[in-house]
């Protein structure tokens, strides 16, 4: 009897530090809820209602690798939650500082007239959700899980101007990147399986910006965040392409004396054989 | 079959660049020119960043330029000291054009004047070629044995100082003359990424007055050395050159050239200045097209900065 009182409070208490944990303070990135039973404070002998994790995530591949092959690619993200609940993910590039340009009819012409730089800007970002996003970002989780809008929102403009200009240049930048499926138009689906399993595809396209990419997964009940799961993604590029690009960028007299003597070889050699056929 | 493009950070369709190389040879072949005023328009049509496409194609230039020369040196058809005098102006104006892609690029302009500049370049070259081939065609067939007219004619141009004697190319000129040509050359090679074969060759026959024999191999000369500058100024500076992409260009290029050449040598001289000032027409009609249609949509993206 006294057991059993023992385990319905221990129930108890773990409930009272979920409700803790789902709570990050205002502004500060949540810390990853992954593995380990959260319920330190609880005597080792008791049994543990939650000693498992309630989010396990993880991706059919642990970096994307840009190789001479590579024409995009698409990532399996999988996992398994405790019921009830509904998945989120969100996927983000690093930020850099971007430059829109604008063009406009100047003479007959169009030239490039406008130019507005933003700080803080996501190289990519995609959302894939379980269930409308709107309607689980409405119920109250939308302070911490953005969708692209609210994103954007919060990058900077480097130079000051009207909000309506601004506006614009940030939908001409939505508009860039969509064309370039660095910001998928359309939300993801996450899929469950035999309701603890889920699972959704994260696509990445062929021209795909170099960084360490940021997967979020979070579970919802009742439309708050009850844990998340952040995994780092390395995207780069990796065999001849990365020797080829660290050349480049890191010895570039070099790399060029050497593309001009690979240019002077082939086109030697190329003359010399073609002459005789 | 697709390739990624380490520069260029993008994958491309291998026989595509492929092709476009073989059709910068065929040119090559046929005309005696580099073929790159239409191989780089094409690379940027096709979705390479301007940048890159510019740079690559003076890689793919230089070997181009190689191959000709070879020919050309062991018939004796190079004009060194005009080659020397020429290369000169082209190395300041090399460098100088550059420096002004790398600020044009700053500033998001190098799509704009790439594309002016072709237009304006391409459309006055293709019209004097074709009024050029056309008006020969009509004497010729009105008085087949007429005479072709003076060997050159003196100008305000032979008033000039710094006179010097150009023993192969039975001149005496300013010098000032091919080093100002060289410059101006030089520049065009940086910003459009092409040898500069098809403005240096009618500025050597009708403003220095050489004569067509050396004019071919002196201008290869010149623009070999040329174009090896602008990769190594591009790659040191700009880090643009895309070496994948320009070996694929090379190896079209070679199966390209000697096609055109064979076609070049069935076809009479006239004919085939008539059909290149048609091309380089149209290439000129499809960059104006672009410039003044209203594009589908007017934002793009600068280079992407991460700060630190």
């Amino acid at each position: 009897m006294i057991r059993l009182l023992l385990l319905l409070l221990t129930l108890l208490v773990s409930d009272l530090a979920w409700a803790q944990r789902i709570e990050p303070p205002p502004g500060s990135v949540p810390a990853p809820a992954l593995g380990g039973p959260p319920d330190a404070g609880l005597p080792p002998s008791v049994p543990s209602a939650s000693a498992m994790p309630e989010l396990i995530v993880d991706l059919s591949q642990p970096r994307v690798s840009i190789t001479s092959a590579f024409q995009g690619e698409s990532l399996l993200l999988f996992g398994m939650f405790d019921t009830p609940g509904e998945i989120v993910v969100v996927v983000q590039g690093p930020a850099a500082r971007e430059t829109v340009l604008r063009k406009e009819r100047f003479f007959g012409l169009w030239l490039n007239t406008g130019r507005q730089q933003f700080d803080d800007v996501p190289a990519y970002y995609f959302i894939a959700a379980s269930a409308p996003l709107q309607r689980l970002l409405a119920r109250g989780a939308g302070g911490e899980i953005l969708s692209l809008d609210d994103r954007l929102a919060s990058i900077r403009p480097v130079r000051q101007r009207s909000p309506a200009r601004l506006a614009e240049f940030r939908q001409g930048l939505v508009e860039v990147k969509r064309r370039e499926d660095l910001y998928p138009a359309a939300f993801g689906h996450v899929t469950m399986q035999a309701s603890r399993l889920f699972r959704a595809e994260l696509p990445f396209p062929s021209r795909l910006p170099e960084g360490v990419y940021d997967v979020r997964t979070y579970l919802l009940r009742d439309g708050k965040i009850v844990a998340a799961v952040s995994r780092p993604l390395p995207v780069g590029k990796v065999g001849f392409s990365a020797q080829l690009a660290g050349w480049s960028t890191q010895a570039g007299p070099l790399y060029g004396l050497g593309a001009i003597v690979m240019a002077l070889v082939l086109g030697w050699l190329g003359g010399a054989v073609l002459r005789r056929l | 079959m697709e390739i990624y493009l380490p520069i260029a950070e993008q994958s491309m369709n291998v026989f595509v660049l492929f092709a476009l190389g073989g059709a910068a040879g065929l040119l090559a072949g046929m005309f005696g020119v580099g073929g790159g005023f239409l191989a780089t328009p094409l690379l940027i049509f096709v979705g390479i960043p301007p940048a890159v496409a510019v740079a690559s194609q003076a890689n793919q230039v230089v070997a181009n330029s190689v191959s000709s020369l070879q020919v050309q040196w062991r018939r004796g058809n190079v004009d060194l000291r005009m080659g020397l005098v020429l290369l000169l102006g082209g190395m300041l104006g090399s460098s100088a054009g550059v420096w002004l892609f790398t600020w044009l690029k700053r500033i998001g302009q190098v799509d704009f004047v790439i594309a002016v500049m072709y237009v304006v370049l391409l459309s006055s070259i293709g019209f004097l070629m074709l009024f050029e081939s056309l008006s020969t065609y009509v004497k010729r067939r009105r008085n087949p044995t007429a005479p072709r007219g003076k060997r050159h004619t003196h100008y305000l141009v032979h008033r000039l100082p710094g006179k010097m004697r150009f023993y192969k190319s039975k001149l005496y000129i300013s010098a000032f003359l091919p080093i100002g040509l060289g410059f101006v050359i030089g520049i065009l090679s940086a910003i459009l990424g092409v040898g500069g074969g098809f403005v240096l060759v009618p500025a050597m026959i009708y403003l220095l007055g050489m004569p067509t024999t050396v004019v071919i191999g002196t201008s290869n000369f010149q623009i070999l050395f040329v174009a090896a500058n602008v990769t190594f100024l591009q790659a040191a500076t700009n880090g643009t050159v895309d070496v994948v992409l320009a070996l694929l260009l090379i190896l079209g290029g070679v199966v390209g050239a000697p096609i055109g050449s064979r076609i070049a040598a069935r076809l009479p001289g006239v004919v085939l200045r008539a059909l290149m000032a048609v091309l380089v027409l149209g290439v000129a009609t499809e960059l104006l097209f672009e410039l003044l249609r209203t594009p589908p949509s007017p934002y793009s993206l600068g280079p992407r900065e991460v700060l630190p």
